[in-house]
């Protein structure tokens, strides 16, 4: 192996937690550095130049908000916040501040990886221009032709669900709050109007999802915002 | 002596009273100076020397006196002064005439003399009074309880009428109580008579209530927002006239007394409402630090299991089977914590419910997806009307309502059967009913299994924690609703429960140019 894996910097105080999750990241073939506060890690982002960082909002010294917004002054890097249940605002804040995604305390091994690399993912052909086909269950999406077939037959899409749609792929494997894609959508004036929104996902759900109740795409994160899914 | 005279004689004493006796002395007086002056002094400036005696009583004495000073003068000026002296004749007629103006003189200045200092009296005691009342305002305005209150009133009435006071305060079911610093005790008549001036507002009077011989008035309190109590003033029978001389009196020190209570009244409420806001800052901060210092080893637990199952490469079967119970287990312990939390929360009443209108299948979809490995296979099957409108609820709680009332339902079920989960409008509400194919609830224990800690049978073979619907229970009564359990004809368990349906907003119509190229 001549090129090494991406580093991957874990912030987080609790250091059996950083234990497995250090396990974890090595063996996908990440280099994991440790901080164990906010401060120091916001220290390392700078040293080490990570390509992705975990962050816990439970730190002690913790402002998970500060964190990512004096990150994000100097750096593009993905986010991935870990936190407990029930503090919706405070993902939600750390969100609107520029974080990525975030996964709820207990978490599986294997949803902890798959969000690291979708980010990396992203990360990588986040500066280039990706690919205008995009195929997501029975449906593809075409962007340069502004087309969208499901089962090869086109699906008629309104301007605004496909506006949406185009933002929530843009964002593919990102958690976007609802204040986000209110505003990229409907634009600054309708962020108070999430029934809007939640309407036009539910028209989403109809038209491109096998069980629009039980999406596998067009995911909700409750009380958060939503998450698109390949 | 027979009676009429006897009180005609002591009319006269009280007439010849002390101020009556000195201004007659006054006038015998100044005859006395005059007389050896008479040779040398013009009958007209004698006359002045009896005008000033004149004046000089009404200042002192008061009008009465000098009246009587003003004809006892004309008559000694005309006895002894006038010619011929010692006698009430005249020698000249032109002297009538200067009897007549020295009378109606001195009586004029008698009165406005008199006026005047009656005013001056007045004046004196009101001031005294502003200043007591102005005393009495301070100490009311220093007092820190109803005790103090009451105190500085009493003390005050005492002093300045002579009456005893007596204060009736509502507690807190509105019944009319002496403040505990009061010794006198209340009687039933005194209580009810204080009700009905509490009831209506209006001043009343009341013979022997607070003793016998006493006349009593009883004030309301009134505050500005509400009644504050009953005042009850109590005098001799004697000077009940002096009840009525000094109502108004009586009545500011009424509304200062209420003032001041509801001054304490308003300390109280400001005072325990810190104390709310401090014991809920506690409350909230031990439930953040349990639930943090619960999670951080169950994570840690959750995640080295997870490790573990994943690692490569595999553990042999048994061992991998342990590992992945003991995922599972962590797993079932974090929601247990978490219910317990949240019942914690929802407990304390003071859960800010973040409502917003959205529609139900989304919280369903993301309940099944949270839920995952919970379901333990069975399918759920959501049946919705395709015209069930938006519903206002916080999509958290009610995302933990589903995923208990799931995982309840995939717990109870035999096999691999699906549940069912779906929704009817009934009258202003929605009705969402979520069923398995289960041996049902125990027919005696529907209602009981949504409180706290109960479980359908006491020996039950599937493992659960009761807290799980009692939660459910405490989020849609939240939400204005209600929930119920029971066993369908057909078999199976449903537990089904109900939100209002609300105004739903307006959704303003897309403009749709056609299909897209």
């Amino acid at each position: 192996m001549s090129i090494p894996g991406p580093l991957v910097l874990v912030v987080e105080d609790e250091m059996q937690i950083r234990r497995f999750v250090r396990a974890a990241l090595e063996g996908e073939g990440c280099r994991v550095a440790e901080a164990e506060t906010m401060a120091q890690g916001l220290l390392d982002a700078g040293t080490r130049k990570p390509d992705l960082i975990i962050l816990d909002l439970g730190l002690p010294d913790g402002d998970g908000v500060r964190f990512v917004h004096e990150l994000r002054s100097w750096a593009n890097l993905p986010v991935l916040v870990l936190s407990a249940r029930s503090t919706e605002s405070d993902k939600i804040g750390v969100l609107d501040a520029g974080a990525d995604d975030y996964l709820t305390k207990p978490f599986a091994v294997g949803e902890l990886l798959a969000r690291v690399r979708a980010l990396l993912r992203r990360g990588k052909t986040g500066s280039e221009a990706g690919s205008p086909l995009i195929h997501f269950g029975e449906v593809e999406v075409d962007l340069s032709r502004r087309q969208v077939l499901r089962l090869g037959k086109p699906v008629h899409l309104t301007p605004i669900e496909y506006r949406l749609l185009v933002a929530m792929l843009a964002n593919s494997g990102k958690v976007m709050t609802q204040r986000h894609l209110l505003r990229e959508v409907w634009g600054p004036s309708f962020v108070e109007s999430n029934h809007y929104l939640r309407i036009y996902v539910g028209h989403l759900r109809q038209k491109l999802e096998q069980d629009p109740t039980q999406p596998r795409h067009l995911l909700t994160e409750t009380g958060v915002g939503y998450r698109f899914q390949i | 002596m027979s009676a009429p005279a006897a009180t005609s004689v002591s009319v006269m004493f009280r007439v010849l009273s002390k101020p009556y006796l000195l201004a007659l002395a006054a006038s015998g007086l100044t005859a006395l100076l005059a007389t050896p002056l008479r040779d040398r002094l013009d009958l007209a400036n004698t006359a002045m020397l009896f005008l000033l005696a004149v004046v000089l009583v009404a200042v002192q004495l008061g009008r009465g006196p000098s009246i009587l000073a003003a004809f006892c003068s004309v008559a000694l000026f005309d006895f002894f002064f006038v010619p011929p002296r010692l006698s009430f004749a005249v020698n000249n007629v032109q002297y009538l005439v200067t009897f007549a103006v020295m009378l109606v003189v001195a009586l004029i200045i008698s009165h406005l003399t008199s006026g005047l200092a009656r005013q001056a009296h007045a004046a004196e005691t009101r001031e005294l009074q502003t200043r007591t009342l102005y005393e009495l305002a301070k100490a009311l305005a220093g007092a820190l309880s109803q005790g103090q209150v009451l105190e500085a009133g009493a003390s005050f009435l005492r002093e300045n009428l002579q009456a005893d006071t007596l204060l009736l305060l509502p507690d807190a079911q509105e019944i009319l109580h002496a403040p505990d610093a009061q010794t006198q005790q209340t009687t039933p008549e005194m209580e009810h008579a204080a009700r009905q001036v509490f009831d209506s507002g209006d001043i009343s009077v009341a013979d022997n209530l607070a003793a016998v011989d006493e006349c009593s008035l009883l004030l309301p309190l009134k505050g500005s927002t509400r009644m504050r109590g009953v005042l009850i003033v109590s005098v001799n029978h004697e000077v009940k006239d002096r009840l009525q001389l000094q109502r108004a009196l009586l009545l500011t020190v009424a509304s200062l007394m209420a003032i001041a209570i509801e001054r304490l009244h308003f300390v109280e409420v400001a005072q325990n409402s810190e104390l709310q806001i401090a014991s809920e800052r506690l409350r909230t901060s031990i439930l953040s630090a349990l639930s943090h210092d619960v999670r951080t080893p169950l994570t840690v637990m959750y995640g080295l299991a997870d490790t573990l199952a994943l690692s490569k490469p595999a553990l042999p079967s048994s061992a991998l089977e342990t590992v992945i119970t003991i995922r599972e287990q962590a797993l079932r312990l974090n929601n247990m914590v978490s219910n317990l939390l949240d019942m914690a929360r929802m407990q304390a009443g003071h859960v800010r419910l973040r409502k917003e209108w959205q529609p139900l299948e989304e919280v369903i979809g993301a309940s099944i997806k949270l839920l995952g490995t919970g379901l333990q296979g069975h399918a759920v099957k959501v049946a919705l009307p395709a015209d069930l409108p938006l519903l206002e609820f916080d999509a958290v709680l009610m995302e933990r309502v589903f995923c208990n009332l799931l995982e309840n339902a995939a717990k109870y079920s035999p096999g691999v059967a699906d549940i069912q989960v779906h929704a009817q409008t009934s009258g202003a509400m929605i009705d969402i009913t979520i069923c398995n194919a289960g041996d049902g609830f125990p027919p005696d224990k529907l209602k009981q299994i949504f409180d706290l800690f109960e479980r359908g049978s006491v020996e039950s073979p599937v493992p659960g924690f009761g807290v799980g619907l009692a939660i459910c229970r405490a989020i849609v009564e939240a939400h204005g609703g209600g929930i119920r359990a029971f066993n369908p004809d057909t078999g199976g368990s449903c537990v089904s429960f109900l939100l209002p349906r609300g105004t739903p907003p307006q959704i303003e119509h897309e403009y749709d140019p056609g299909e897209l190229p």
